[in-house]
């Protein structure tokens, strides 16, 4: 892989966008971020991302929905899916729907870092 | 703020158990009447009543004796009179023997003499003496007239005539005396049998009078508390738990059931209250755990803000730090604002009436389910008419109400559910209705008439009490309002409570 990482990230709550972003991309991805599912939805048939981070819980189009439009649209994108409260239910829901993985909140930023480069891990043994 | 509001709502507790202790010392401060005392007062009355009619017929019985005696004597008196006087006219028509005379006339006098107390008692000791004054005399007379005639004189001598004249007006005077007494006691004793016959009569009289009193008297001193306990278990049955207070001056038997019956009335109201407490940490229980899930958002975005605050703070400009720090306090706040609500309506439990607005209340109540609301996605819509009147009630209580009302709906409601609350009032009668319409699942027809009773619940094991409803019932019968559901499968439930509004103008705030 020699092209930068994208990566979309997608929190109804703006503060999340704000500070991932810098973060995600001092650690040297390409970071687009939005607010509500319906923008990333949008963004997501525009561009094509290597990895989308979601929050589950959004009015209107929800992580969920995001999740199944992205693995509709490009089978390879990895989904790694935000919950507000760690459940089994959802985590297993997500899994079994074709998430990469999921974080709960609050998490910290290496641990987001930790898990998308478990995705990219994962995005290279594919394509080799 | 909170504190002088603590100390007037433990007033309002303290006044409330001051009147029941009062009611129940009231109750027992009247002196002492019990039913069996005027039971026993009351035949205790025939008895006396009894004895009387007795002790007279007695006396009535003995008094008649002694008449009837005396007409004896009388009668053989008069008898012995006439039978000397008749030989007192042989003797002067035919010079026959004065012997019988002096006869009957002792006997008379014997007569007199051992019957004198019974004479005595009807005659009076005047009569009695001029009765002896006349025979006496008589005697005196015949026995000058036998004198004479022993000494030979002949008859219709002057002398002879003075006697005879004198003898024919005692003898008279006698007979006619005896006659008149004996006249008078038969009458005496006709009327005395006549009374005789009408006292029986006048008691019998009396009797029925009293037992018809007695009769009416027992069954009002029975039958009106017995009426009073029918509609003290109405009003109980309807929840107004207020303590009886006296109704009579004396304590009695039914005193004990009133004592009993408020004490039963004061752990009802804490069986209520307890259920009521028990209930809204039940609810309590519920909206924690939407706030756990809503408070993972401003501490995510803490964490966040705080772990890159503290891995770039070399390379951060001045301005990029202050945003941060920024972030930090404004999620800590809404942190705080998330929890604070519930403690709120955690907190208070003391019951306190006030005037309200029910726009007000629904908004607090909203403020408290927010995170339920938006962890189940659906949206509320809350409209009101501009002056509403205000409702008088507690403040914790009715948003208790609500909130069970609301929550219930959020729960019936998919993703995307609508409830919209609103308010009716009508003039006539003094009612405000509110009005929780949900587009949820419906309540099934055959359910509907169970969702008031108390642990009815349709929630798997663990979810719901049961309790909500019933407890929310209770709360709103004790406003004097009521509660009314409609509901649709698959078209959603419509809740409407009826409140009255407050009479007295509101205070001033």
């Amino acid at each position: 892989m020699t092209d930068k990482v994208n990566i979309l990230v997608i929190d109804d709550e703006p503060i999340v966008g704000k500070r991932l972003k810098p973060a995600l991309e001092k650690s040297g991805y390409n970071v687009d971020v939005c607010e509500t599912g319906s923008e990333a939805l949008e963004r997501i048939h525009n561009k094509s991302y290597d990895i989308v981070v979601t929050d589950v819980r959004m009015d209107e189009v929800d992580g969920m929905e995001v999740l199944s439009r992205v693995t509709e649209k490009s089978p390879k994108t990895k989904v790694i899916i935000i919950t507000g409260y760690a459940t089994i239910e959802i985590a297993r829901e997500a899994i079994a729907k074709g998430a990469f993985d999921f974080i709960a909140k609050p998490f910290k930023p290496n641990e987001l870092r930790e898990i998308i480069q478990k995705a990219i891990d994962a995005l290279e043994e594919e394509s080799n | 703020m909170l504190d002088p509001e603590n100390t007037s709502s433990e007033n309002n507790t303290a006044h409330a158990d001051d009147f029941e202790y009062r009611a129940q010392k009231a109750l027992k401060e009247r002196p002492r009447f019990s039913i069996r005392t005027r039971l026993l007062l009351g035949f205790l009355l025939f008895f006396v009543l009894n004895a009387a009619a007795e002790i007279t017929s007695i006396i009535t019985l003995h008094r008649l004796d002694n008449k009837t005696r005396f007409l004896v004597v009388a009668d053989r008196y008069t008898n012995e009179i006439q039978q000397a006087r008749r030989y007192e006219k042989n003797f002067l028509l035919y010079k026959s023997n004065l012997q019988f005379v002096f006869d009957h006339v002792n006997t008379a006098e014997s007569l007199m003499e051992t019957s004198s107390r019974e004479l005595e008692v009807v005659l009076g000791p005047k009569n009695l003496e001029t009765l002896r004054a006349h025979l006496n005399r008589y005697k005196e007379l015949i026995q000058r007239l036998d004198d004479l005639h022993q000494k030979g004189r002949s008859a219709s001598s002057p002398e002879t005539d003075k006697i005879e004249d004198e003898l024919r007006e005692h003898g008279s005077q006698m007979i006619s005396f005896a006659f008149q007494l004996s006249e008078k006691e038969r009458k005496t004793v006709a009327s005395m049998f006549k009374y005789a016959q009408f006292v029986p009569f006048i008691f019998l009289l009396i009797l029925l009078v009293l037992v018809f009193y007695t009769v009416n008297f027992l069954t009002k001193q029975i039958h009106r508390p017995l009426g009073r306990l029918m509609v003290l278990t109405e009003r109980i049955g309807e929840g107004d738990l207020t303590p009886i207070m006296p109704a009579r001056k004396y304590r009695d038997e039914f005193t004990n059931v009133n004592l009993a019956l408020n004490h039963m009335m004061h752990e009802l109201k804490r069986r209520q209250e307890q259920m009521i407490e028990s209930h809204k940490l039940r609810a309590i229980g519920t909206l924690t755990a939407g706030i756990a899930h809503e408070l993972n958002n401003p501490l995510n975005n803490i964490t966040l803000t705080a772990a890159l605050l503290e891995e770039d703070y070399k390379d951060l400009s001045d301005k990029e730090r202050l945003d941060m720090v920024r972030d930090l306090l404004k999620e800590a706040e809404r942190s705080e604002k998330i929890v604070k609500n519930l403690l709120d309506f955690a907190r208070e439990s003391e019951i306190k009436t006030e005037h309200l607005e029910i726009p007000n209340l629904v908004s607090e109540t909203l403020a408290i389910a927010q995170n339920q609301i938006k962890l189940k996605g659906v949206t509320v819509n809350a409209s009101f008419p501009e002056n509403l009147p205000f409702i008088h009630g507690d403040r914790q209580q009715l948003i208790q109400v609500f909130l069970n009302i609301i929550l219930n709906a959020v729960d019936a409601m998919d993703k995307g559910g609508k409830l919209r609350i609103w308010a009716e009032y009508y003039k006539s009668p003094d009612y405000i209705t509110l009005l929780f319409k949900d587009n949820g699942h419906g309540i099934p027809h055959h359910v509907l008439p169970s969702i008031f009773d108390p642990f009815y619940t349709t929630k798997s094991t663990g979810k719901g009490t049961g309790l909500g409803l019933s407890v929310s019932l209770g709360i709103i019968e004790e406003h004097g309002g009521e509660i009314s559901v409609e509901s649709e499968i698959d078209r959603g439930t419509t809740f409407s409570i009826r409140l009255p509004i407050a009479k007295i103008p509101a205070e001033l705030r």
